[in-house]
């Protein structure tokens, strides 16, 4: 299990991922608009997609868990 | 009603402090609206009364016609000032406010509803007689583009209708790069951005120079020109640094665009305080761009060379008083503005977080625009400007070295901020010399940098 978290506070613009896809590491699964910029928040490991805990326009903190991985992929 | 008068202020941070400032001095009262994340900043304080618009989330605050609705009402507020960003140029917030017998400070709804649109706007400065960027003056569909394209002439701009900051628009070099898919993906893009598919063409300056001109109109017919302003540094279309007088204008091309700047505001019926902004293209000719109907960002370098306070004009017009006024003003002196951004100054990336340290000096020369103080937090949720400083001197080189030392000695700890940047850009050979063009930051850090030492 991985877990994807947010590197900086922000909103969720929007959540590139459904339940089941593989991400390879380096794959965007969310994107956070941080002070009305985009920024790409990427998988640093290989895994499938187990878990979203986010939706749109969730407020988000420094290190909230946005997605959950199955790292067995 | 003015001595009693109420103005709510529908927006925050250092716009909503320099509002409140002005209306103090007046003798209005003030209403401060703010979200979960702003509870404790200091327009808030600042204000006589305050109202909580909801959570950070600006669709929820900021942006939330109903809650506004519910502050302006609640408060039994007589004005609405919108400051700049969030709805100040939502013509359906200004119907609103009318709506609910309050007084807009801006122009009337229905033509701001007119004015979004671009070749409406282009329209109508063709009509008063002032030179346009050739292009189109409707919205074309698909298949006109081909043979519009060929009238226009290459490199030009497939641009959204209604829109702004660059998003949406797409730059056709040559005739191969004129395809159906370039237009239908513009026009989703529009459609996405805006709400509306409508795009126009435009032909592409070459190196064009962005000058502005301030102007307010009083409502019984009276215009005046305010100066220009020059706001050529930008960096993917933020403007960064801006200027006043423009360095390269002479006095009778300055005259000239004050004439096209109020012959536009008079042919649409303009009032209260805009910007008819415009391109300069490298041969010196100037092009009508669009009129922005609000209180612009860069207003100080108006303010301090014409010694104006351009929100107290707005709060006049608005209360149906007579403007302090009989003629055009021309720039005194030199202002410059350096806009403050809570981003890193090589990368950019955003830098929200806490302010752990704030301090600057006083000159006597410089003005800080700012809703700082030690211990506030600069929330992810809002535009990541957090202040300005606008310098002062009787020359343009006086004018920036003293903010080159104003900034050596101004502390913002706590978030990364574009201070370096700043300096970096005061001090280049193109910004002394006055060698600029719209393109040129971004060719610039496209090609190394700027020499930044932090």
């Amino acid at each position: 299990m991985a877990e994807v978290v947010a590197p900086i506070p922000g909103l969720v613009a929007r959540v590139t991922v459904k339940e089941g896809d593989s991400v390879k590491p380096g794959d965007t699964v969310v994107v956070l608009n941080v002070m009305k910029t985009e920024v790409n928040v990427q998988s640093e490991s290989p895994g499938v997609v187990k878990e979203i805990r986010v939706k749109e326009w969730d407020e988000v903190d420094i290190g909230t868990v946005l997605v959950v991985l199955d790292s067995k992929g | 009603m003015s001595s009693l008068a109420k103005v709510l202020i529908a927006n925050r941070g250092e716009i909503a402090v320099r509002v409140i400032r002005t209306c103090r001095k007046m003798g209005l009262r003030t209403v401060a609206v703010f979200s979960d994340a702003d509870a404790n900043s200091p327009h808030v304080r600042l204000a006589d009364e305050s109202y909580h618009l909801g959570p950070s989330n600006p669709l929820k605050s900021y942006l939330n016609l109903d809650r506004l609705a519910e502050a302006i009402e609640k408060t039994k507020a007589d004005l609405v000032h919108p400051g700049y960003g969030f709805l100040a140029e939502n013509a359906e917030f200004a119907k609103m406010v009318t709506r609910l017998g309050a007084t807009w400070v801006g122009p009337p709804g229905d033509l701001m509803d007119k004015l979004a649109s671009k070749t409406y706007s282009r329209k109508m400065a063709r009509e008063a007689g002032i030179p346009i960027i050739p292009g189109t003056l409707e919205p074309i569909s698909a298949h006109e583009l081909e043979q519009v394209a060929h009238q226009i002439g290459f490199p030009m701009l497939i641009k959204p209708d209604r829109g702004g900051g660059g998003k949406g628009t797409k730059l056709i070099k040559s005739p191969e790069e004129l395809t159906t898919e370039a237009f239908s993906s513009a026009a989703r893009e529009a459609q996405y951005g805006f709400g509306r598919p409508d795009l126009y063409v435009e032909r592409l300056l070459e190196k064009p120079r962005h000058i502005e001109v301030q102007v307010i109109a009083d409502g019984s017919g009276n215009v005046y020109a305010l100066g220009e302003r020059e706001c050529t540094i930008q960096r993917r279309y933020q403007k960064i640094i801006e200027e006043a007088p423009s360095p390269v204008i002479s006095d009778r091309d300055r005259l000239h665009i004050y004439d096209l700047a109020k012959r536009y505001a008079g042919k649409i019926g303009y009032v209260n305080a805009g910007t008819v902004e415009m391109l300069r293209d490298s041969s010196g000719e100037f092009y009508f761009l669009e009129m922005n109907k609000r209180i612009q960002v860069e207003h100080p370098v108006t303010e301090l060379t014409t010694g104006l306070d351009i929100v107290e004009l707005q709060l006049r017009v608005a209360l149906g008083e007579e403007l302090p006024l009989k003629t055009d003003m021309k720039p005194v002196g030199h202002a410059i503005e350096c806009r403050i951004y809570a981003e890193d100054p090589k990368t950019f990336m955003p830098s929200p977080g806490k302010i752990t340290e704030f301090s600057a000096q006083q000159d006597g020369f410089t003005r800080l625009d700012h809703a700082l103080e030690p211990g506030i937090i600069i929330p992810p949720y809002y535009d990541p400007l957090i202040a300005k400083a606008i310098s002062y001197g009787d020359t343009r080189e006086v004018s920036r070295i003293r903010m080159v030392e104003y900034l050596k000695n101004l502390r913002i700890e706590g978030v990364k901020t574009n201070i370096p940047f700043l300096t970096a850009l005061l001090g280049s050979r193109n910004f002394i010399e006055g060698d600029f063009y719209t393109n040129w930051v971004n060719e610039v850090l496209e090609n190394g940098g700027f020499n930044i030492s932090s």
